[in-house]
């Protein structure tokens, strides 16, 4: 019933890898529209069939899903009809005045200050075009009068697509297994894999199970840093995200001693030769770098045929 | 043809630790994949599909689940990823056996938010245009919750503060979740601000850990297992998107999803004898608990800590969240105590209801009602 994974200190930190996602943001008709007039110091809204007003505006009813029948301008100024301070900051959500929703925003006043109920108006930000932020928050108004929805007889063109970047960082955990194979890498320049369950061919990345039987592995086993390439491609596009200039071989190789495929590559001159001396079956040997190791794959810095 | 009756089988799950450093994703999952069979007589060659859940977000790496495959188990079995709480996928792997087509499934469901931010995963899920830039997410979602319900229940910080307290010193005693220092309440109120009213810790610790349940068909199930539970009902419900155009101070979903558990079971909470429930912080644990019906409106608290159904003798959430396990977690807790009562303080407990939650502001549930 209650299990714990094999395990024990591994003298290596976490591995630190970063996820770097490039976007165009497709904000559509309403919120495309709403992100273009802000410049204008305008709140674009939604009135749908049923009379409702929606701020800012949505393509969409995000309740009933049927779609607004005009775009409409709604009031600087409302009701705080609830808030919380998240690092420091008071979001709220604000009735605009003739809105049926509740807009999520920054509130520019002391958590103290407020009260459910009360008046608050929008601050601008000059320096903002083609953001949310553009409305710097809303700030406590006691005196405001009630504003109104009005209509909108033009409105900017929607704004088409909004570069987005997201970054997510990473601290993974190389367990007891990748650990000590790193960790081979790194002290003594060679891999060590777990052989298969009942076999002397070694699985490499080593693991606590083997993938095919779901048995336990056996023990370690070093193999050698010569192999054979069981699968390539010689690579001559450029993509993001790649590390290296083409043209060069993705190549799949069994390192000798292990029944696994390793992924690395090997460089290439000539796409003419390559096509000729590197195909499946043939035989590598790891270029290993000339500086300290890392204990990372990486520490090999690429295979090269064995000639003869 | 009536449809299959389907049992939990066994269960196992690692130790829920924050962070479980010297042990990556698939050290957690073999280790909980082996363990699950262990004493059951069955093996995973007896296993017909696989469903598993996690997050790519939190994984770091997309379709996460293929490179756990092995692990799994799944090498040439029919697998399926949902990304969403483990509580779904069991709802997958019940309706694949229920309708006949399979006899044994095994459920896995995995998390390691110490490799990532918490705070950036759930960001993700928030609308980029409107609610991204000010800053509106899971933590603002909860703290206008929190505030709504202090204000409408008249209940104050301290009160929610001595269910947490009680949360985390019952996961503590379960000897399942490794607890360094037990918060008291005081120490819970002193905590830095999560988001106002409510403070860090009255928020879920995310943990790090993973879960396998094994069910089965109701023949196969009597067979291998001395008194397992049954699945009697399943419901699940998604709510708006718009956390500010869902209804204030109740989870409409969860009422639905609830609704729908019932409906299948024929029996309703009032008949439960034990609960166990999901919740993004203590407000959401409330929320849910009013949800499931097991307290009136606004009446939560009593309910949560001293009421007719036991609810949450786990700890719960609080102490132990393995974000996207977190409700599978509450399956394998609730089929144990109605499985094997003699370890949970005797009694003859019959009836349980189970509760996953996912996304902002526990936007979407599932429920289950369990029977022995």
């Amino acid at each position: 019933m209650f299990s714990a994974p094999d395990s024990y200190p591994i003298d290596l930190p976490t591995f630190h890898s970063e996820i770097n996602l490039p976007y165009t943001l497709t904000p559509g008709r309403a919120a495309g529209t709403f992100l273009a007039e802000v410049k204008n110091r305008r709140i674009v809204a939604s009135r749908f069939a049923s009379g409702q007003v929606v701020a800012p505006a949505q393509d969409f009813s995000s309740t009933g899903g049927e779609e607004p029948e005009a775009f409409v301008e709604a009031p600087h100024t409302g009701v705080l009809t609830a808030f919380t301070r998240v690092d420091g900051n008071v979001i709220g959500f604000i009735r605009l005045d003739g809105c049926d929703n509740d807009f999520p925003h920054r509130i520019l006043a002391d958590l103290g200050d407020l009260s459910i109920g009360q008046r608050v108006e929008a601050e601008w930000d000059d320096s903002v075009e083609q953001s949310v932020l553009a409305i710097k928050g809303f700030k406590p108004a006691p005196d405001a009068p009630v504003g109104t929805v009005q209509p909108l007889a033009t409105t900017e063109e929607p704004l088409g697509v909004i570069p987005y970047a997201m970054k997510l960082d990473y601290e993974h955990a190389y367990g007891p297994y990748y650990g000590r194979m790193f960790d081979e890498i790194r002290e003594n320049g060679r891999f060590m894999g777990v052989r298969s369950p009942g076999s002397d061919v070694a699985l490499l990345p080593p693991r606590e199970i083997d993938d095919v039987t779901h048995n336990r592995t056996g023990t370690w086993k070093a193999c050698a840093d010569t192999g054979t390439i069981r699968g390539c491609s010689i690579i001559n596009m450029e993509v993001y995200g790649q590390t290296r200039k083409v043209p060069y071989v993705y190549a799949e190789i069994v390192l000798d001693g292990a029944s696994t495929r390793m992924i690395h590559v090997i460089e290439i001159d000539s796409l003419e030769e390559a096509k000729e001396k590197i195909k499946p079956g043939t035989r590598v040997r790891a270029v290993w770098t000339d500086g300290e190791r890392k204990g990372r794959v990486s520490d090999i810095e690429r295979f090269e045929v064995i000639e003869g | 043809m009536a449809l299959s009756k389907v049992g939990v089988v066994a269960t196992a799950q690692t130790e829920f630790r924050p962070a479980w450093n010297n042990a990556q994703h698939i050290d957690l999952i073999s280790s909980v994949v082996t363990s699950v069979f262990k004493g059951s007589g069955l093996t995973i060659d007896d296993v017909d599909f696989i469903i598993d859940s996690g997050s790519d977000v939190l994984d770091g790496r997309s379709i996460s689940n293929c490179g756990f495959l092995g692990a799994l188990g799944a090498h040439h079995k029919e697998e399926a990823r949902v990304e969403e709480d483990g509580l779904w996928a069991a709802l997958y792997g019940v309706n694949k056996i229920r309708s006949g087509s399979s006899s044994v499934g095994l459920i896995v469901a995995y998390s390691k938010p110490s490799e990532s931010n918490v705070d950036l995963y759930w960001n993700a899920q928030v609308e980029p245009f409107y609610q991204r830039p000010v800053g509106f997410g899971q933590r603002a979602a909860n703290g206008i919750q929190a505030q709504r319900y202090l204000a409408e229940s008249g209940l104050s910080t301290r009160d929610l503060a001595d269910l947490v307290a009680d949360r985390w010193a019952a996961a503590a005693a379960s000897g399942k979740v490794s607890i360094d220092d037990l918060p008291d309440a005081d120490a819970i109120l002193a905590a830095k601000e999560g988001a106002a009213p409510l403070t860090e810790l009255m928020f879920t610790r995310p943990v790090d850990g993973a879960v396998a349940v094994l069910v089965a068909r109701e023949d196969i199930a009597r067979r291998v297992s001395r008194n397992p539970a049954f699945i009697t009902g399943m419901g699940t419900s998604m709510d708006t998107h718009s956390v500010a155009a869902r209804d204030a101070g109740r989870l409409s979903s969860a009422v639905k999803a609830a609704d729908m558990a019932y409906r299948n079971a024929g029996w309703t909470s009032a008949e439960a004898d034990l609960a166990e429930i999901s919740g993004s912080s203590v407000i959401g644990e409330l929320l849910a608990i009013e949800a499931l019906g097991l307290a009136e409106t606004g009446k939560g608290l009593s309910a949560a800590r001293d009421g007719k159904v036991a609810i949450n003798r786990s700890g719960g959430a609080l102490p132990a969240d393995p974000i996207m396990a977190t409700g599978l977690v509450r399956l394998a807790e609730a089929s144990r105590q109605l499985s094997q009562p003699e370890l949970f303080g005797g009694g003859t407990p019959s009836r349980a209801i189970v509760h996953g939650a996912g996304g902002v502001g526990m936007q979407n549930n599932c429920v289950f009602t369990l029977e022995v």
